[in-house]
């Protein structure tokens, strides 16, 4: 009997519950795709070849998730207290037909199970989607086919741990829920319907000062952060907490008094102030701020959170890549450090040699020495190195750069270690001279660099065969494009995978926050749009009416939030751009686009389900 | 005088198949422009029926309503609304006020709807509540009002928009006797002085006394009908009393 009332109860009320489903379906999804990453295509692909990466990824995924699982129970928590308050009145009717307050729970016990069964089987399934997809996008990093490794993937592992932890979560609100029943009195759940929110009238004078206070606030955190850098004013305590506290102060200045500010400018202009409905759409605003105000002020930071992890992730994803570039200029360079002893090698005949054609298979080669610095030849002090202009032009011209010239006697210092001269580096802090004094000098290191013609793995793969043996009597390193990609990667997908993860999570949860309010909002004006409908409004003004409330409930936090990203992604780009350069243009899009589709999902289901209330009203 | 509302053989039915239910059956009933009419009846008679078909909330099953020349039940779901905020205006007996609204923006809310220009609301909506006694509240919230002040603002917001005809669903119900008698004196004083056509749905009798005409509904017909003519309100009052009284049982449960 009670299985069968639950089930009905869920169908009945699947409008009510449609956001609620929507919200755990995709943390289930969100917390398994992300602790299902071993199994995917990037992370088995290092794996392979032994990057120490991966296990510092799973690790960091593993503690995360935690961190994700709590943020998603109160948020399920905050949810599910939202629905019980809606319910009050039918709960009270069960309990005055003569149910236990034990089979009222049971009842509700029943219905959180079932809710909690079909969002976990369907998470599940999305995520199996969502962890293909990912891994999709991981792998179309690589800059390498890697195509091979796309497969879809069912980890029973991460399925486990999410049956788990959702399940000790589901457990929490079955019985926090029988708690919240078992405590309430039959005549407070009987008229919970009747309103005893109080409308204080607050004149609109002081939330005109509020409003400037807040700006002024807000102006001051910027000025801080803007002139003392990101690096400073997050690191100095005595910045950082003015900042961060004048930051929020105003946030919550801005949003409890803009109704009223915008109100008082409205009245000043008649021709606004009487036009359709907006007084009505107004005075609902400042009627509900008092209520959502400190909710618009976490969502607003949540979203802060979600578009600058978000971000910035994407961000240094781009800054790694171009380091990468940088440090690879070639696809391969092999050292000889036994140069000064054993006198160099001649790599294209060893080739040959092997089998190996270099005309064919490589793109291009450039061999050379750097020489030891005598200062009593060079005039130069405190360098390791020396290299000829002519070797020296060829690394630049194989790299498509311009060459370099010098006059004579004139010498060019390199930065330290020689980065990006050749792949990895030379390991050498060095000076470019004149090839005539350059040749006056003792050999110290060779260094043959090259380009692969064809494909690059199986060209890789057959040079260092031949190579290898050279490693038994001579002193040989060897730096690969390829290898230093894998470095790379894991560093990317790491920054990548918890940006969004966390990402992620904050914007669902200040989604699913916003969405519930307006829907509990919009059942409560159902009785207004009644009576505006009995005045002869139209349908399509009070519709427009109901849809611009859910606006306002979410552009507000959306906008106040980009303003602060903006503002603090100019200030991190100064310190990201020291390191290098970062297309923060992109990443920017790729995290409006992202916010777009869930924060506007969300919005879109909310004023959807609003309008049609009003129309129902 | 020309007719403002005429209703020829209005019949509504409920339900279906077996179990129906006639909540009016063939009334027939028309006001002249300034009329003030009363609909008296005991709980059933189809009073609230009748004031729902007139207001264009509800669609009758038969018949005719003409208001303002205009037949009602030809009219669809736009030019319905349009019809409403043009030329009709309502008082319930809740008010329904908008409570997020103040006095002032409730009643300029109506002549908004109206598209009316908006340099001249102010002063309309200024006049109306000077009228009707509320000027000093326009800046309250309802739940900061009397019920009675709550009661002569749903007046003014039915009367601001200068209705063809207004309906009012039992205004006094809510109020204390002395709350009603200065909203019916308000009443009657809109209907002498701005020449407003009243249709007023009540159970009390000396409500009812001051309107200038009264009918009777029971079980969904026509039962009597009163004219005040030259008499006193108290003989007025007495008349109806006795009509009430001869109505017989169904009646004694509302007084």
């Amino acid at each position: 009997m009670f299985s069968k009332l639950a089930l009905r109860n869920v169908r009945r009320s699947f409008r009510d519950y449609g956001v609620y489903l929507l919200t755990l379906t995709f943390g289930v999804c969100l917390f398994y795709t992300f602790n299902s990453l071993d199994g995917q295509g990037a992370l088995v692909y290092l794996a392979q070849n032994g990057n120490p990466i991966v296990d510092a990824i799973t690790m960091l995924m593993d503690i995360f998730s935690v961190f994700v699982a709590v943020v998603l129970a109160c948020l399920i928590l905050y949810a599910n207290r939202f629905l019980l308050r809606r319910r009050k009145r039918e709960l009270g009717t069960y309990l005055l037909l003569g149910l236990s307050q034990g089979q009222v729970s049971r009842l509700l016990f029943l219905e959180t199970g079932l809710i909690g069964a079909v969002s976990l089987v369907a998470g599940l399934v999305l995520g199996v989607l969502t962890s293909f997809g990912m891994s999709a996008l991981t792998l179309s990093l690589f800059e390498m086919d890697v195509s091979a490794m796309l497969a879809v993937n069912f980890s029973p592992r991460a399925a486990g741990k999410t049956v788990l932890y959702f399940g000790i979560i589901f457990l929490l609100v079955m019985a926090l829920s029988g708690v919240q029943v078992s405590r309430s009195r039959l005549i407070d759940l009987i008229h919970a319907e009747r309103k005893n929110e109080v409308l204080k009238p607050r004149p609109l004078g002081v939330a005109v000062f509020q409003f400037m206070l807040g700006v002024v606030c807000l102006a001051a955190a910027y000025a801080i952060l803007l002139l003392f850098g990101m690096a400073l004013a997050v690191a100095v305590p005595f910045l950082c907490f003015p900042m961060l506290g004048l930051g929020t102060a105003g946030t919550l200045l801005v949003f409890r008094s803009l109704s009223g500010f915008v109100m008082k400018f409205v009245q000043g202009h008649p021709g606004l102030y009487f036009k359709n409905l907006n007084v009505f759409t107004l005075r609902q605003w400042i009627s509900k701020v008092h209520t959502t105000y400190l909710t618009q002020t976490v969502v607003c930071i949540l979203l802060l959170l979600a578009i600058g992890i978000t971000a910035s992730s994407l961000g240094l994803n781009s800054t790694l890549s171009a380091m990468t570039d940088q440090e690879a200029p070639f696809d391969i360079t092999v050292q000889n450090r036994s140069a000064d002893h054993s006198g160099a090698v001649d790599f294209d005949a060893l080739l040959r040699e092997g089998g190996f054609d270099p005309d064919r298979e490589l793109s291009g080669q450039v061999d050379f020495c750097a020489y030891y610095n005598d200062p009593a030849i060079t005039g130069i002090e405190d360098v390791s190195g020396v290299l000829a202009l002519s070797d020296m032009n060829a690394l630049l011209a194989l790299q498509g750069k311009t060459p370099v010239t010098l006059t004579s006697g004139e010498t060019l210092l390199l930065d330290t270690w020689g980065d990006g001269l050749v792949t990895g580096s030379l390991g050498l802090s060095a000076a470019v001279v004149e090839d005539e004094t350059a040749r006056q000098l003792e050999v110290r290191r060779q260094y043959w660099s090259a380009n692969y013609a064809g494909d690059k793995m199986q060209t890789e793969e057959r040079l260092l065969q031949l190579i290898q043996p050279l490693q038994l009597e001579k002193q040989i390193r060897v730096e690969s494009r390829l290898s230093i990609y894998a470095d790379m990667m894991g560093n990317k997908i790491l920054a990548l995978f918890l940006g969004l993860y966390l990402g992620f999570t904050f914007l669902l949860a200040a989604a699913a926050v916003l969405a519930l309010q307006q829907l509990s909002q919009g059942a409560d004006n159902t009785g207004r749009y009644a009576i505006l409908r009995r005045l002869g409004a139209q349908e399509g003004q009070i519709k427009k009416s109901a849809t611009q409330q859910v606006a306002l409930a979410f552009l507000l936090p959306l906008i106040l939030a980009l303003l602060h990203s903006a503002v603090g992604m100019k200030a991190a780009n100064d310190i990201i751009l020291a390191v290098g350069k970062v297309d923060s243009v992109a990443s920017s899009l790729i995290t409006a686009g992202i916010i777009l589709v869930v924060y506007g999902g969300y919005f879109l289901a909310t004023a959807l389900a609003c309008r049609r209330m009003a129309k129902n009203a | 005088m020309s007719e403002i509302l005429t209703v020829t053989d209005l019949k509504k039915v409920y339900g279906k198949g077996g179990s129906l239910t006639r909540a009016l059956d063939g009334v027939s009933l028309s006001l002249e422009a300034g009329a003030f009419v009363g609909v008296m009846g005991p709980s059933g008679s189809g009073k609230t029926t009748l004031l729902n078909c007139v207001s264009t909330i509800d669609r009758p099953s038969a018949g005719s309503i003409v208001i303002d020349g205009r037949e009602l039940t030809r009219l669809k779901g736009g030019e319905l609304s349009k019809f409403r905020r043009e030329r009709l205006g309502f008082i319930f007996q809740d008010c329904n006020l908008l409570d997020t609204l103040t006095a002032y923006e409730n009643i300029a809310l109506s002549l908004s709807i109206l598209r009316a220009p908006a340099h001249k609301i102010d002063k309309r909506v200024r006049e109306m509540a000077e009228f009707l006694g509320i000027a000093d509240c326009l800046d309250k919230y309802p739940y900061q009002m009397s019920g009675g002040q709550q009661q002569r603002c749903a007046a003014a917001r039915a009367m601001v928009t200068r209705p063809a005809l207004v309906l009012a669903d039992e205004p006094t119900g809510a109020l204390d006797s002395k709350s009603s008698q200065l909203l019916l004196d308000r009443l009657d004083e809109l209907n002498r002085e701005l020449g407003a056509t009243i249709l007023m749905v009540t159970h009390d009798a000396f409500t009812a006394s001051c309107c200038r005409r009264v009918v009777f509904l029971r079980d969904g017909r026509l039962f009597l009908e009163l004219h005040r003519g030259t008499d006193s309100r108290k003989d007025f009052f007495q008349k109806i009393i006795r009509v009430v009284t001869k109505m017989g049982g169904g009646m004694a449960d509302v007084l």
